[in-house]
């Protein structure tokens, strides 16, 4: 199709569509508006299995296969990217390059962010279920934090620190293991993903159930998916080459 | 066993492929090739065997699950049930079968790279089973997007060719646009009705009058399935990927994965939009759009030279003929596609496999250039004319049986042209498909070193097409087990004694969203109701089989010496072959007019649902 059929193709689609949803949008109830059947089921469910975030007691305990389903998705990506990005044959893998001067004050802030975002990293881990975070977040705070190693000190810093078939074992553990809690409820009470831990007290770190413990799972599964992938992605810029010759500028 | 044993399985079926992936992530480099094959093969039994025993139970009444234990009160639920009705439960079988074939197919000779493959596969499983047995809407959206992750990644694995990378890319990126419409489509219903779940949506549907949110929302959700069930528009990714993923990928592509695009609109329809959405409204959408999808596909299908290209429109075209069965909106239509599908997977899935071999064999797949390359292959070629013929409606084959009580549906729903486009379309389909295996197998025809057909410049051919395993001078016998156990299933569905019955009975309880939603919310199982008609051999099904077998094979033989027709003949063809070029030229690998197709596909989908009047 020539470039202009196309513009028209699309203007014409994307005016229907517009007004597709320019129709439904019209028909919602108002922002803020009283009437919410999920929410006056939710609330109380989250309550009593004395989860204070609601949000993490919905995605964890209400929903939970939703979210086997997407941290699934998540090892789906990174398996996904490996297989994509493997080296190719005409690939082969290079020292990487000599790192380029940094300014101090980059240097120094990164060095002192690294365990702050680790630490903070942690925590919104592990309190997911009283406060609003939880596992996906964390997860991805931990893995930024890993990253801050390369941008304050060197490619050759980062790599020392993320073996990566270490990285790859925590990832599969992560997901592996809250399909085996998922099991474990199965084989309790009957139901996958029961909520099968007693709940404890509303608020407290010990209470929800399953949702903390499902929390450092996926925390566990995201921060080293996370890693794994830039990993993939910093291999195939920075230290593999075709035939001898650097294929992209790439990195530092 | 009681039907709650069975419901307990049905997680299993999602979360077992899952474990077992996790693990061969976690061994890395250090299980041997058979060992990963072992696993990957055991793991699609174990599936088959959990999806067996929930088949049967559902027998009985539909097998309802609630994950975490969150049960209804009063017909209400905040958790998310998984739901097997026959239907779900034999789609369920179907894709860990097909899935167990692929694997078999790949013993030995598709190199693991570091388990990718069969993790890949094995997460691909999940998100099937997970997507077939899921009771609720956004649900249904996670686990269509696990499998389309793992079905992106599998389509570029051969990276050393660009032409994969590029039908992995355009796969990924149709199909991605598909689905950030839906979810927005989810959020417009959820923000009006507060419920995700299939029935409970379907309860207060019941409640409201359809006004425009429910018929935008109604376009919305099911523009995703419809890409992945590769209607036109919305078909163009399908062949580019097809061409480019690896054989045994493609047997889950085309044998059940599109097909589940078309499930998972159609549940949605009968669970949640049954009863708010005039019927008529939308057969007056998904008619015309099913025989345009089945014409367009069986044109490009005739016109290909490119072996699996030429397989993936002819999967276009029966996902049309498919569409037009579900539109009827009756038991005996749903019936009849079911089994058609049913059978179709055996076949095209077979088909799929022997030009692997074909692949594995000679490094391309180029229908001219293979000209009599085959003729030492007898028993290879048996096969291949065998699922050829199957293709085309050949009786007692399974997909004959579906043809045919899906012709009868039509016809009975006043639609008299229905055994007009199905014999016709088939006769196309299994006529391109038989004028390859004239050519290759049999030698027939001119060789095209000695002034036969040249490709056109501008056409696909399949020279180009990156081997997948080493080059095998022998065919090993894991390659042939998996082509004979696919055939056999496409046949076995036409010939099992009382598999009509079973469809018909799966048929029923498909299109009972009132049963669908006591069983689920009110944990009642009333029994599914008998089928007021029976699916089975009719004189008429037979005789149109043969009907369009015998043009399949006339038209392959005319095809195969077409260069030499008189030029009279030819200027007659013209205009035909014009319009034909115009088609074709639509089909430009170019991502951007696939988008701009997508969008336009929504508005006409739109316009013929809510806008066209229809009168029944």
């Amino acid at each position: 199709m020539s470039s202009r059929g196309r513009l028209a193709l699309f203007l014409l689609g994307a005016a229907g569509v517009a007004v597709l949803f320019a129709t439904a949008f019209l028909g919602m109830p108002a922002f803020g508006s009283e009437d919410h059947p999920y929410r006056d089921l939710a609330v109380p469910a989250a309550v009593r299995h004395a989860t204070a975030n609601v949000v993490s007691s919905v995605n964890f305990d209400q929903r939970g296969i939703d979210t086997f389903g997407e941290e699934t998705i998540v090892l789906g990506s990174v398996i996904g990217v490996a297989a994509l990005l493997r080296p190719a044959q005409r690939e082969s893998e290079q020292r990487p390059p000599p790192d380029r001067h940094r300014l101090e004050s980059t240097t120094l802030l990164g060095y002192v962010l690294l365990p702050v975002t680790l630490v903070v990293g942690l925590d919104v881990v592990a309190h997911g279920h009283v406060s609003p975070g939880g596992g996906f977040q964390g997860g991805v705070i931990l893995a930024t934090g890993f990253h801050l190693l390369y941008l304050a000190g060197s490619y050759q810093a980062l790599a020392r620190l993320r073996p990566v078939e270490i990285f790859d074992r925590g990832e599969a553990l992560g997901a592996g293991l809250f399909g085996v809690l998922g099991a474990a409820g199965l084989a309790a009470t009957g139901a996958f993903l029961a909520n099968v831990i007693p709940t404890g007290s509303f608020g407290q770190l010990f209470s929800g159930g399953t949702v903390p413990v499902l929390n450092v799972l996926v925390g566990l599964e995201v921060s080293c998916g996370a890693v794994v992938l830039l990993t993939h992605f910093f291999t195939e810029a920075i230290t593999l080459s075709v035939g001898g010759r650097r294929e992209r500028g790439g990195g530092t | 066993m009681t039907s709650g044993t069975a419901a307990h399985l049905m997680p299993l079926a999602i979360a077992v492929p899952v474990l077992v992936a996790c693990l061969m992530v976690a061994a890395g480099s250090r299980l041997p090739h058979h060992v990963l094959d072992l696993l990957g093969v055991a793991t699609s039994l174990t599936v088959c065997a959990l999806a067996a025993v929930v088949l049967t139970r559902s027998a009985d009444g539909r097998v309802v699950t609630w994950n975490g234990d969150w049960r209804p009160k009063r017909g209400v639920s905040v958790g998310i049930p998984l739901v097997a009705d026959s239907l779900s439960a034999g789609t369920a079988l179907l894709i860990a079968g097909l899935m167990s074939c692929a694997l078999l197919y790949s013993w030995r000779y598709y190199s693991p790279v570091r388990g990718y493959y069969h993790a890949l596969m094995l997460l691909f499983l999940a998100g099937m089973e997970g997507f077939v047995l899921s009771g609720d809407l956004f649900d249904m959206f996670v686990f269509f997007e696990l499998m389309g992750i793992a079905a992106y990644a599998l389509t570029g694995l051969k990276i050393e060719d660009p032409t994969a990378v590029q039908g992995g890319l355009n796969f990924g990126i149709v199909n991605s646009l598909g689905a950030y419409f839906s979810l927005a489509g989810i959020g417009v219903l959820y923000a009006r009705h507060g419920q995700l779940g299939l029935a409970p949506l379907g309860q207060r549907l019941t409640e409201h009058r359809a006004d425009a949110l429910t018929v935008v929302a109604l376009v919305v959700i099911v523009t995703c399935f419809l890409v992945k069930a590769a209607v036109v528009p919305f078909h163009f990714w399908l062949p580019d990927a097809h061409a480019v993923a690896p054989a045994p990928v493609c047997v889950l592509f085309s044998g059940v994965m599109v097909e589940l695009g078309l499930y998972g609109a159609f549940r949605v329809f009968w669970t949640v939009f049954g009863s708010a959405v005039p019927h008529d409204d939308i057969r007056g959408a998904f008619l015309p759009a099913g025989v345009l999808t089945a014409v367009v596909g069986a044109l490009m299908c005739f016109a290909q030279s490119h072996l699996k290209r030429m397989l993936a429109y002819s999967t276009i075209a029966h996902v049309g003929l498919f569409t037009t069965g579900l539109a009827t909106l009756t038991p005996e239509g749903t019936a009849g596609v079911a089994l058609y599908a049913a059978a179709h997977a055996g076949v095209k899935s077979a088909l799929f496999l022997l030009v692997g071999v074909i692949l594995a064999r000679h490094g391309h797949v180029d229908e001219l250039k293979l000209h009599g390359c085959g003729r030492d292959a007898r028993f290879v070629s048996w096969l291949y004319f065998a699922a050829g013929a199957a293709l085309a409606g050949l009786p007692p084959f399974g997909t004959a049986l579906g043809k045919s009580v899906t012709e009868e549906a039509l016809t009975r729903a006043g639609h008299p042209w229905g055994p007009a486009v199905f014999v016709a379309v088939s006769a196309l389909t299994g006529g391109a498909v038989l004028r390859a295996g004239f050519r290759i197998y049999l030698g027939a025809g001119p060789a095209p070193d000695a002034g036969g057909p040249v490709a056109i410049a501008a056409q696909t051919t399949g020279i180009e097409e990156h081997r997948e395993t080493e080059q095998l001078s022998r065919t090993p016998r894991t390659m042939y087990a998996a082509v004979l156990l696919l055939l056999a299933g496409g046949l076995a569905v036409g010939v099992l004694p009382g598999a009509g019955r079973a469809f018909d009975h799966a048929a029923e309880g498909f299109t009972d969203p009132r049963g669908y939603a006591a069983a689920v919310l009110f944990g009642t199982a009333p029994a599914v109701g008998s089928p007021h008609h029976e699916s089975t051999w009719t004189a008429q099904g037979v005789v149109l089989g043969c009907v369009s077998t015998a043009a399949a094979v006339l038209l392959a033989a005319a095809a195969v010496r077409a260069p030499r027709a008189p030029d009279a003949r030819r200027a007659r063809l013209r205009p035909f072959l014009r319009s034909l070029a115009a088609v074709r030229a639509l089909h430009s690998g170019h991502v951007g007019d696939y988008a701009a197709w997508l969008l336009f596909g929504m508005t006409a989908l739109a316009a013929l649902v809510g806008v066209l009047p229809v009168d029944g």
